[in-house]
This record gives structure tokens, C-alpha cells and sequence, in this order.
């Protein structure tokens, strides 16, 4: 362990102010705003992506069930792989390097696992007389699966979603490591410079995007869900 | 056996009792059959009997003893009990099941072991083919069997049974009840017994509490005096307007004097077990004023004329 | 970079000590967060009011980045081992917690009205009806908690707290791909022996009963 220089007590010699309020204003559309803004869209970017590969990919392993554990297994793999050591093994490979394109693979493939089992679990809660009736009233497959089966399965496809996007922002922090950038940056500048206030910023903001999109993606799965609601109230 | 002296069951946070000062008997080796409608307070009032329901006023005595004389858990190993969701115990196997209330009381290995078997055999099922099961892999009706050999294991002189025959189809449930009843008639055992279904009451109570709102007695009696006289109007519109049926019902052709084997083969024949209630769909149905009774054998043992049957039910209307 | 470059940081002799440090910490994380997590499923199994909390805490507690629990330990605890020590069991809290809550609330009211009707106490209840029936819900709590506290402690070494996460940051520092590629293929091993080993685990907690009732529902 041999970058451990300091302590408790070097840190409060350095920083006696756990937070300076005035370094935040002063850097604030500097530093903070851009940090902010980059997280989001590396997460965001990376969710769509994810979802892209994994819907069409859900839709297709919940018919041609086989290839579902497969799927899984290798999806779970990946999902295991700790993020720091993805990384570490992606700017390795040639033609990726360090940056925000290494970030955003990783995040993509820690996704897939939730997005793909989430739609096909979706996609099985629906019940099999409801697509019979479907069918026996002349829909085609492609109607039963856009007009039925999809709509059916959303609240646990947005179920998917919300853990995705927790794991995604959270994980986009350790981004920073590789340049990146994001909420992770604030955090690894305020431990090279024994500075709690950014450590503080970053991990404090990154926290609250964190349960801000898992709230605001939960009342979304609940206004999916009139049905259950209703079950619910009567229970 | 069982005594209720003014039980009253009022829940916290609410202003009516549940049970408004009940006080009953249940005499020893009958079922007592607790009916009603929903909200009449039928589940708390079998619940205080093993105290899984402690009342608010009154006691309970049972054998002469309130039943608050000994702990809670002392007291429910000594009732069986049965309820209709059965909750059976998904992680043991139905030997283990069987055997809860046994082992409970320490009761050595061998002997528990015998004992499921044996209770396993009363309820119908083959203790080769089902000991070493798991409640997941029984059917519905196959799991009441295990629910009632359950309660029944550590020979309890007392039973609760919380419509036990509930989740299962009409079919088995009319099976369960006929073998309930010739159980019943070996083990004799003092039976509490919850129904909403009047002619569940009807069929197995010795005795019927008839519950209504507000969980005051609405009547107890036989079966046979609650379908001939209604204590109130609240009774006679539970039972239904088909009480002279009902009460038809209870009876079989074997239990009443019968006249004399009058006319000859062109008469309709009912064998000695059925009831009254067969034998006037069968005069409806086939025009016929008169029914031919027949013993087991095949012998002609009487006849039952519509005139004799209508003094029969006569005191019913 | 070469297969015989990476064999060689494996050789080193640090590489031990690092590999115990890392398990060290990860363990005693899990082993400290059952001790606090399992206590507070109990003492709320029969308040709803208390399992909603239970519920809703661990499930904002897992929405916070391990990075930034890490991270937030540095000014307030310091660096070293301890510190890290302390951020990652408030990270493995949650999947413990949420799991021990629900596997709990979920053991049917009919199955425990059924033990009390018999005659069980309530300590009977809980050792031998709640706490078997909920077993498996609870240890895959374990195992997520587990297999996420191996990843983050990855993360250990930007505040001093040592494991496996030294060699990736020494191969980014240095530019070494070799040991950057030992250190990621490390911790990617150990991530995934825990996931194997507490799966197998699982499995083997699971009473059989249950096994059965569980391929019922999901026919």
C-alpha cells in the first residue's frame, strides 16, 4: 500500500471546512454544472443504447426460449465483472482506449443482464388466454405483440429500467477513473487534493440523481400499473 | 365441554364488539356448527377457544376449566386445528407435517412415526405414497386430508375446524364431508366447526349456532328445530324458503314407520337410504302418489304415501 | 504485453497479501451487515409500518454509488482499512436488508396462523416456520450484497483501504498493461468464484419443499 500517504489528521490540517459553500458557487458553472451535465448524458446515452440491443434481443429470447440462458449466463458474466476491472480490461483493447467510449461500452453491457430478463419476465406475466383472446379476434402477431404483449409487459420492463439506470449512474462515477468525466471527476480531484468539498459535491450529487431517477422511475412503473393499484386498494 | 359465559370480542379501535355476550355449551363428542353471514363474528368466536383471540369480557371454560388456567401454547396442543387455507407447512414433508403437534408434546420418534401413518390411513391416503411428500406436490383436496390429519394427530379431545372444507370443488368437498362425518362417528370428538354454507351446518351439526351481525346468538339448536322453528325471521330467511325441503332432507327413509307394501311393481322403488326429500322428487317427478321402499337386499320393506310424507313436514311450515 | 507478464505479477510476492485484504475486507463487510441487517428484519417482521421503513431505506440505500460511499468515508474517517471497512458494510446493508424484510412479510399469515393454532410458541414460530420458509430469500440478499462488496472493493484502494484494486491503479500509474490486465482478471475471478460459490450455496439452503413449490409457480 504504498500511495497511502495521510490520515484523518493531515486531511483536517489541510481542510479544516468539511464543505466550503464558497468554492461551490464560485466553481460552480465551471466545474459542478459541467460534471452534472456529463454524467447525465453518459448515463443516458448508454440507457438507450442498452435498450436498443435489449428489447429486440428480450422479445426474441422469450420465443425461442433456448437461446434464453445463454443470453442470461453471458449476461450475468458480464454483470459480475467488477466495473473497475472492466474498464481496466476495455482501454486495453485496441481502437478504445481510455474516454468516454470505454464508459459508455461498460455501461451498456452492465444493462443488458436486467433489461433482457426484465422484458422477458414482462413478457411472460402476461397472461397466455389474454393473447388467445387476441388472436381469436383476428389480431396478427405483430398487433398482439405491440397492442397486447408490450403493453402488458411495461411496468416490469420499467421495473428493468429504474435498476438499470441506479446501476448505470452509480457505475458512470467510476468512469471519472478513465477520463470519462461525470459526478466521478469532482470525486477523484477531491481525493488527489485531500479536498472534502468536491469529494462532498460529487458524491453527494451523484447520490441524489441516483435516487431521484430510481423515485421518479418507480412512480412511473406505479402509473403503468392502474390494475395493480386497484387490486391493491381492495386487498 | 366447551362453555362460553358472556363472551364479548370488541377489537381496539373499533365501537361494536365483533362477539356481543355470547354464552353457549358444546357437550362432549358433538359438532357444534358456528353459521352466519360474513361480519357475524362466526371465526373470532372459534378463534377465543385457543386464544389465538384473547376476549374482552366473559369466559371460556373448557371441561369445566377457563381456558386461561394454562399457557396458550399448552392449551392449543391440546386442540386440533384446521382452517380452510390449511397452511401446511411448505418446507416440511407431510410425515413431518403430521407429526408437528406430536413432537411438540416429545412424544418418542417411533411413535410419532406410527401415529402419522396411522392418521395418514383415517384421512385416505396411502402413507407409502405420501409420507415423504411435500405440500407442493399434493392437490388441493389432497392437502385438506392432511390439514385434517393434522389437527387430528395428538388425538386432541377437542377440535376447531375454520371451514376446513372451503377451497376445494363441490364435488370433493361433498366427499370430504361424508368421511368427516364417519370419522366423526369413531373418533367422537368435540367438534367447533365455522361454515358461512347453511347446508354444511345443515349436514354435519349436531348442534347449529346460527351468528348474525354484531356476533350475537341468533339461535342454537338441532338442526332438525332450527328447520322447524325458526326463532326469528333473521333465522328463517338464513336457512331459506327451502327449509321444509332441508328438513326433508335430514331424514331417510329407514328412520321413519313405514306403511304397508300397498299396489303392485307399477309404483316407483327408492332404496332405504334415501331420504324424504328423494322420495317427493320422485313422486313429483313420476306423477306417482306413492313410493315403494326397498332394503338392501332387494326386499320390499314399506311404502311411503305424499299424504303421510305432508304430515310429515307438516310441522316444518 | 504478454500471458507471461501477467503470470508474473501474480508471482509477485505481494500479490497474497493483496488477494487477502481484499477478501478480508470483503468478508468481514458481509459478516458485519448480516450481524446489523438481520437483527432489524426481525424486530420489524410484524409492523408494516416498521417493514415499509426497513423497505424503503435499503432501497435508497442501494440506489447510492459505492464510489461515492467510498468516497464520502475519506473526510469523515480518513484513509486505511478501517475507513473503507465502514463504507463498504453500509453498502452491503441494503441487499440484506430488503431481502430478510420481504422473505419474512412473505412466509403466508395462514402458515404461521396454522403453527400458533398448534401450538408453537412465537420463538418456535420464528426458528422453525419463518426463518427456514424465508431462508433462500434471504441469503440471495447475501449473495448480491456479497458479490457487489468484492466489486466495490475494488474501489478500496483510492482511499487507502488496499485489495486487489492496487494492482489496476498501479497499472494505470505505471502504464503496465500487465499488471493493469493481472489486477482486473483478478478481482473479475473472485467476483465470479463468490457468485458461483453463494449460488451453490443458496441451492444447498434451500429446503427442498420449497424448491418444489418454487418450480410450481414459475410452470
Amino acid at each position: 500500500m504504498e500511495f497511502v500517504p495521510a490520515g484523518f489528521v493531515l486531511l483536517q490540517q489541510l481542510e479544516p471546512r468539511i464543505m466550503d459553500w464558497g468554492w461551490v458557487r464560485e466553481n460552480f458553472a465551471e466545474d459542478v454544472l459541467p460534471a452534472l451535465v456529463g454524467h447525465v448524458y453518459l448515463s443516458g446515452v448508454s440507457l438507450a443504447i442498452a435498450l436498443a440491443i435489449s428489447l429486440p434481443t428480450g422479445v426474441l429470447v422469450a420465443r425461442y426460449r433456448k437461446a434464453y440462458p445463454p443470453v442470461v449466463f453471458l449476461a450475468g458474466l458480464l454483470f459480475t465483472i467488477p466495473s473497475l476491472a472492466l474498464f481496466a480490461i476495455l482501454v486495453t483493447v485496441p481502437g478504445i482506449g481510455i474516454g468516454p467510449n470505454a464508459v459508455i461500452i461498460a455501461l451498456v453491457a452492465y444493462s443488458i443482464l436486467v433489461l433482457v430478463r426484465n422484458t422477458v419476465a414482462g413478457l411472460d406475466s402476461v397472461p397466455p388466454e389474454t393473447i388467445d383472446a387476441a388472436r381469436g379476434m383476428g389480431l396478427t402477431a405483430r398487433q398482439i405483440l405491440f397492442k397486447v404483449e408490450l403493453p402488458l409487459a411495461l411496468p416490469v420492463i420499467v421495473a428493468g429500467v429504474r435498476i438499470a439506470t441506479v446501476t448505470v449512474i452509480g457505475i458512470a462515477t467510476i468512469g471519472a477513473y478513465i477520463a470519462g468525466g461525470g459526478l466521478g471527476q469532482l470525486i477523484f480531484d477531491g481525493i488527489d487534493r485531500l479536498f472534502p468539498t468536491m469529494i462532498i459535491t460529487g458524491a453527494a450529487l451523484a447520490t441524489a440523481l441516483a435516487v431521484a431517477a430510481d423515485v421518479g422511475l418507480l412512480l412511473l412503473e406505479r402509473r403503468l400499473r392502474p390494475w395493480a393499484r386497484r387490486a391493491g386498494g381492495q386487498g | 365441554m366447551i362453555e362460553f359465559r358472556g363472551v364479548t370480542k370488541t377489537y381496539p379501535g373499533s365501537e361494536r364488539p365483533a362477539v356481543d355476550d355470547l354464552s353457549f355449551e358444546v357437550p362432549e363428542g358433538e359438532i357444534c356448527v358456528l353459521v352466519g353471514p360474513s361480519g357475524c363474528g362466526k371465526t373470532t368466536t372459534m378463534r377465543m377457544i385457543n386464544r389465538l383471540i384473547e376476549p374482552t369480557e366473559g369466559e371460556i371454560l373448557i371441561g369445566g376449566e377457563p381456558n386461561t388456567r394454562i399457557s396458550a401454547t399448552e392449551l392449543r396442543r391440546k386442540i386440533g386445528y384446521a382452517i380452510q387455507q390449511i397452511g401446511l407447512f411448505p418446507h416440511r414433508t407431510i410425515a413431518e407435517n403430521v407429526g408437528t403437534v406430536p413432537s411438540l408434546l416429545e412424544w418418542d420418534k417411533e411413535r410419532i412415526r406410527r401415529r402419522v401413518d396411522e392418521m395418514l390411513e383415517l384421512v385416505g391416503l396411502n402413507p407409502d405414497d405420501f409420507r415423504n411428500r411435500y405440500p407442493a406436490e399434493l392437490s388441493g383436496g389432497q392437502q385438506q386430508r392432511v390439514g385434517v390429519a393434522r389437527a387430528l394427530a395428538a388425538d386432541p379431545p377437542i377440535m376447531l375446524m375454520d371451514e376446513p372444507f372451503g377451497a376445494v370443488d363441490p364435488i370433493t368437498r361433498e366427499r370430504l364431508q361424508d368421511e368427516f362425518l364417519k370419522i366423526q362417528q369413531d373418533i367422537r370428538k368435540t367438534i367447533v366447526f365455522v361454515t358461512h354454507d347453511i347446508d354444511e351446518a345443515i349436514k354435519l351439526g349436531d348442534r347449529i349456532a346460527i351468528l348474525k351481525q354484531g356476533g350475537t346468538l341468533a339461535q342454537y339448536d338441532s338442526p332438525e328445530n332450527i328447520l322447524t322453528n325458526p326463532a326469528s325471521e333473521f333465522v328463517a330467511s338464513f336457512v331459506g324458503t327451502d327449509r321444509v325441503l332441508k328438513r326433508l332432507s335430514l331424514t331417510r327413509l329407514e328412520e321413519i314407520e313405514l306403511g304397508p307394501p300397498q299396489g303392485n311393481g307399477g309404483l316407483p322403488r327408492l332404496p332405504e337410504q334415501a331420504s324424504l326429500k328423494d322420495a317427493l322428487s320422485e313422486m313429483i317427478g313420476s306423477g306417482a302418489e306413492r313410493v315403494l321402499v326397498i332394503s338392501g337386499e332387494g326386499r320390499v320393506r314399506g311404502s311411503l304415501s305424499l299424504d303421510e310424507l305432508r304430515r310429515l313436514s307438516g310441522r316444518a311450515g | 504485453m504478454t500471458p507471461e507478464g501477467i503470470v508474473r505479477v501474480f508471482l509477485r510476492p505481494q500479490f497474497p497479501e493483496l488477494l487477502l485484504t481484499h477478501v478480508e475486507l470483503s468478508a468481514l463487510a458481509v459478516g458485519i451487515a448480516v450481524l446489523i441487517a438481520l437483527p432489524v428484519a426481525l424486530a420489524v417482521r410484524s409492523s408494516p409500518l416498521g417493514t415499509a421503513v426497513a423497505i424503503n431505506v435499503g432501497n435508497v440505500g442501494r440506489a447510492v454509488p459505492s464510489l461515492a460511499l467510498l468516497a464520502l468515508a475519506l473526510p469523515f474517517l480518513g484513509f486505511g482499512f478501517a475507513p473503507s471497512l465502514v463504507a463498504l458494510t453500509a453498502l452491503a446493508i441494503p441487499p440484506i436488508l430488503i431481502n430478510a424484510t420481504t422473505g419474512l412479510r412473505e412466509v403466508s399469515d395462514e402458515v404461521v396462523d396454522a403453527a400458533r393454532g398448534m401450538g408453537l410458541s412465537e420463538s418456535q414460530i420464528l426458528r422453525d416456520i419463518q426463518l427456514p420458509i424465508a431462508a433462500p430469500v434471504i441469503f440471495a440478499g447475501v449473495r448480491t450484497s456479497a458479490v457487489q462488496v468484492v466489486a466495490s472493493a475494488t474501489l478500496a484502494t483510492f482511499i487507502g483501504g488496499g485489495g486487489l484494486g492496487n494492482l489496476i491503479v498501479e497499472g494505470f500509474q505505471r502504464g503496465d498493461e500487465a499488471i493493469l490486465l493481472a489486477g482486473a482478471l483478478s478481482v473479475a475471478a473472485l467476483a465470479v468464484a463468490t457468485e458461483v460459490l453463494f449460488g451453490a450455496l443458496e441451492r444447498a439452503l434451500t429446503p427442498k419443499g420449497l424448491r418444489l413449490t418454487r418450480r410450481k409457480r414459475t410452470k
